[in-house]
């Protein structure tokens, strides 16, 4: 039944640059994604410290899902982000430090998921999500697995998309599927909305 | 609302017992498992109790007839104990209907690996260690021993969540007409690996440990394997099979707090067993004993203790934690609790909360510490 669903709102991050709705709405001119990060945080004036303790695949995600959950009245807004790097930026991170001595701050992100974990955090969402590693985006697993969701009633919207991080490079293409909404949830729609910007 | 799903056998291997028959005894004797560790040289031997099976790898080889030092302890556990649940349910022919496999485990053969650590560099003798280092190693052996022939076999590692996760999944599966017959469970050998991790976490208490206590110090590790086998309605019905009892609900749910702690006023837990017990088709007051997780850690049995009370409000029925007997098996705890809580409606018993010294500052956590029978229906 996916012509039941519509995408709400979608945004994207990619080479230091935060859209919403297909809007520029944030660019920095940061070395490094870190910076970027904190130059984000500053100008959206988000005032969470738990940000600063986040790995990069968490700050992405939680700076990506940030414009669509803030004025997001519904909380039961399962979540089903996918990537092709899973963690392996701070795996990496993890096995240098284990020359020296492992630090469980570090450790704690050596799983994809847990970005979806931080999300929830901030939004107090107790709604069901998933992660999924793909070798690219991959828009007919994340249509199903919204709206089996969605069919099922275990969630009235779903927040999907794309997150991945590796080696400072970043991408994000995140969206709202629901019962109301501008464009059709069909894969058509998702292939256009994530090559836009 | 159906019956549910039905439970025709179980097997358990831990601290205090081979099999399902001696956990039972010691249950019911207060004789708990914990001690100092004896079969991991860790530095930190003296600093902590734990949950160790008895028996030694060389005894697991020469029961299961296996080559000298070739599995992981947790392949050896999970093999022995999800033998002992196929054989309760009188098996005959694992492959006469569509029989599944769900088993978690979190440190997979770890406790090779890191024994042969240093050793992958120098020979390739040791490549097997690695080869069964991953969680569906153990998963594979069950499923090749048993002699399980194309069928769903999977591997869940959601950490201490694991084995009720199995649960969960195998009577799903049953419930959507996936499965006829599905052999749930866990396993989990103590390693360094866990011990360290642990330690780090500083959640490891240096005693024994002791659920629900005021004085609650942090928990004791434990190594355990633990197997039901779930039927269908019709196999049941086909075989005439005894039903030990059934997986009538289930749930779980995102607590929105930490990566690794519970919030303190228990919304998760508050959220699993809202929705479990709607599964179930159950009101809160026909729950006649808890087995609750109680780690020992002063964050768990907080939280725990608070949603017990915001789910059955004045009503909170007697519970008590059994990791005081087993130590926190990690990802087999979920099914070494159900294989418990099966013997306790079995025999009307409430198993003591070892250790516990009765406070009563808050009036839920005086429970007794003796074994109690209630009554039958």
């Amino acid at each position: 039944m996916a012509n039941d669903y519509f995408i709400q709102a979608y945004s994207h991050i990619r080479n230091n640059q935060i859209w919403h709705n297909g809007e520029s709405i944030f660019t920095a001119d940061s070395a490094d994604f870190s910076s970027f990060m904190k130059a984000a945080y500053k100008h959206f004036a988000l005032d969470y410290g738990k940000f600063f303790k986040m790995d990069s695949l968490s700050k992405l995600a939680f700076m990506a899902s940030n414009p669509l959950l803030n004025d997001e009245p519904e909380k039961n807004t399962a979540l089903v982000m996918t990537n092709k790097a899973g963690s392996l930026d701070t795996d990496r991170k993890h096995q240098t430090t284990m020359n020296d001595y492992p630090s469980p701050a570090v450790f704690v992100y050596t799983l994809p998921n847990i970005c979806l974990g931080e999300i929830s955090i901030k939004h107090q969402l107790y709604s069901e999500n998933a992660f999924f590693v793909f070798d690219s985006f991959n828009p007919s697993t994340l249509h199903d697995y919204a709206n089996a969701l969605l069919d099922s009633k275990k969630a009235e919207k779903v927040l999907c998309g794309w997150v991945d991080f590796e080696h400072q490079k970043h991408d994000a293409f995140l969206y709202i599927v629901s019962k109301s909404g501008t464009f059709e949830h069909s894969l058509e729609t998702l292939n256009r909305l994530y090559q836009t910007p | 609302m159906g019956k549910g799903v039905a439970i025709t056998g179980m097997g358990i291997i831990s601290a205090i017992g081979n099999n399902v028959e001696e956990n039972y005894e010691s249950l019911i004797n207060s004789k708990t498992g914990i001690a100092k560790i004896s079969k991991i040289d860790t530095i930190h031997k003296d600093a902590i109790l734990v949950g160790e099976v008895a028996m030694t790898n060389t005894a697991f080889e020469t029961q299961l007839g296996l080559e000298e030092n070739s599995w992981s302890r947790t392949s050896l556990l999970a093999v022995t104990a999800a033998k002992e649940a196929v054989a309760q349910a009188q098996i005959k022919d694992i492959n006469d209907c569509r029989t599944g496999l769900v088993s978690g485990t979190t440190v997979g053969g770890m406790d090779k690996s890191e024994q042969y650590f240093y050793d992958y560099f120098e020979s390739d003798a040791a490549w097997k260690y690695i080869n069964g280092l991953h969680a569906g190693d153990s998963t594979q052996k069950i499923a090749h021993q048993l002699g399980l022939e194309e069928s769903f076999a999977t591997t869940i590692s959601t950490a201490c969540s694991s084995a009720a996760n199995a649960i969960m999944l195998g009577a799903r599966m049953i419930k959507a007409g996936e499965l006829d017959r599905v052999i749930v469970g866990g396993s989990d050998a103590l390693s360094k690996f866990t011990i360290n991790g642990f330690k780090t976490l500083m959640i490891l208490s240096d005693t024994f440990n002791t659920p629900f206590d005021d004085h609650r110090k942090g928990l004791n590790l434990g190594e355990a394997a633990a197997f039901l086998v779930l039927e269908s309605d019709d196999i049941v019905e086909r075989d005439g099979k005894e039903v030990l009892a059934y997986v009538k609900g289930y749930a779980n749910a995102n607590d929105a707090h930490h990566q690794t702690a519970s919030s303190d006023n228990g919304d998760g837990a508050v959220l699993a067993m809202e929705k479990a017990l709607k599964v179930a088709g159950l009101e809160p007051n026909t729950v006649d004993y808890v087995n609750a997780h109680g780690t020992a850690t002063p964050n768990n049995d907080l939280s725990e203790g608070r949603a017990l009370l915001r789910v059955f409000k004045d009503n909170v029925p007697e519970f008590s934690s059994t990791k005081a007997f087993t130590g926190h098996t990690l990802a087999v705890a979920g099914v070494v609790e159900a294989v418990f809580s099966v013997l306790a409606l079995q025999n009307n018993v409430v198993y003591p909360n070892l250790n516990f010294k009765p406070l009563c500052k808050n009036s839920i956590y005086c429970q007794k510490q003796s074994l109690k029978k209630k009554n039958s229906m």
